[in-house]
């Protein structure tokens, strides 16, 4: 059984030697002169500011939790898809009764996040957050702006 | 070929059921605590797929299989509201140290 | 042999990492241990013929659910080390020992009463997404369901949480 994956793993053994090989030859072989510029953590070439722990909008979060949720949605999808084709008729209509249900209770999970304004990066009460005066409705704020054009 | 015997890996997945218990008392940071639960829920999925092995039936080892498909979707959700409590935890009092969480006791 | 040799390999390495998870002070550190753990136990999924789960749980732990811990680590810049406080909980040390040992010995003991399970060849087809397939929506087509439901109240509920703030 093991034998079946001789060639995996086979290359996993290539790619963690490739990988010590380029890290510790570099590391061996290479010179090290260290300047302060050399010192400092890449920016992409520009000069770092502040730290790097900081505190990320909550919408990162949101983001990532909602594509957990249909990713296992997805798990359970894909067997049903590859054995479609191959299931008798009877048991096929039951099963793709099963997959209707399911589908509908994504669906209405994901109209549910729609309308909540989950997908929107910018909704109004994360501005709402970022102005702590609160105002009771930062939508007229906005729209002398957007009346102007 | 010589395979591995059953009570090997249940030995295993003991193992790391134990060490999840145990950070889940000792640690502080509610995060910590959420991992340590899921290292015991991957050793449940280990004892279920060490005993799906050993079943005499292609049957029975495929429900073992679709138990642990079970738990990954529970984990997957769990994880999502749990962290989602952690947030607004903090966000009602900065500090997170999970001994002085008793909102639901006052 | 090779099927030994590689079982004792990654259990070395499941059971280090998850030492490490718990010791750790740093969580950031606890996660990346963690990622190590959840990969391992998937090279162990497949040692034991379960190549479906071996792949959903690299893609979904390994991958997804850590990127969330992580997010949350950051978003509420928990990055720091806890502080050693455990002084001021003198019982809690003991409790988690007695605890650790008593679960394990129990559920070695348990894994003693199979000891003598003559080692069993898996059915070629048993790991695939075809069977599994097959079983989800015949025999387990229920539980998909209740599956389902409980990940709608997931998006639901964690949308909830995440927006409280509006209140």
């Amino acid at each position: 059984m093991v034998a079946d994956y001789a060639p995996l793993l086979l290359l996993f053994a290539i790619a963690i030697v490739i990988a010590l090989v380029m890290v510790g030859g570099s590391w061996l072989l290479g010179p090290r002169r260290p300047t302060p510029a050399k010192q400092s953590s890449y920016e992409c070439g520009i000069t770092p500011v502040g730290s790097a722990r900081e505190r990320f909008p909550i919408h990162f979060y949101l983001t990532a939790m909602l594509f957990i949720i249909f990713d296992v949605e997805v798990a359970f999808l894909y067997p049903f898809f590859v054995i479609l084709r191959e299931l008798p008729a009877e048991v096929r209509t039951f099963a793709m009764g099963i997959v209707g249900v399911f589908t509908l209770l994504l669906i209405v999970g994901f109209l549910y996040e729609w309308k909540k304004g989950a997908l929107d990066w910018e909704d109004p009460i994360e501005r709402r957050r970022l102005q702590p005066t609160a105002e009771p409705n930062p939508q007229p704020a906005l729209q002398p702006v957007s009346g102007e054009q | 070929m010589e395979s591995v015997p059953l009570s090997a890996y249940l030995t295993l997945s003991a193992f790391l059921f134990a060490v999840g218990a145990v950070g889940v008392v000792i640690k502080r940071n509610p995060i910590v605590i959420f991992m340590c639960i899921e290292l015991m829920l991957n050793a449940a999925n280990l004892t279920f797929l060490a005993f799906a092995k050993h079943q005499p039936t292609l049957q029975a080892q495929v429900a073992g299989h679709v138990f642990v498909l079970f738990v990954i979707g529970v984990a997957a959700a769990e994880v999502a509201v749990g962290l989602g409590i952690i947030t607004v935890m903090f966000r009602l009092r900065e500090n997170i140290d999970i001994d002085q969480v008793n909102l639901m006791r006052e | 042999m090779a099927e030994r040799l590689l079982f004792f390999l990654l259990a070395l390495i499941v059971v280090s990492t998850a030492v490490g998870v718990v010791t750790n002070r740093n969580p950031v550190r606890s996660a990346l241990l963690l990622v190590a753990n959840f990969f391992s136990l998937a090279l162990l999924y497949f040692l034991l013929s379960a190549q479906f789960l071996g792949v959903l749980q690299i893609i979904v732990y390994a991958g997804a659910i850590m990127v969330l811990f992580l997010f949350v680590i950051m978003l509420l810049n928990l990055g720091s080390p806890e502080p050693a406080t455990f002084s001021e909980q003198g019982y809690r040390r003991p409790l988690a020992w007695l605890i650790a040992l008593g679960m394990f010995a129990l559920l070695v003991s348990q894994a003693l009463v199979v000891a003598g399970t003559p080692p069993a060849q898996a059915d070629p087809q048993v790991g695939t997404a075809r069977t599994i397939g097959y079983a989800l929506f015949t025999e387990w087509s229920f539980a998909v369901v209740v599956v389902g439901v409980l990940l709608t109240v997931g998006v639901i509920g964690s949308i909830l949480l995440a927006r409280r703030r509006s209140a």
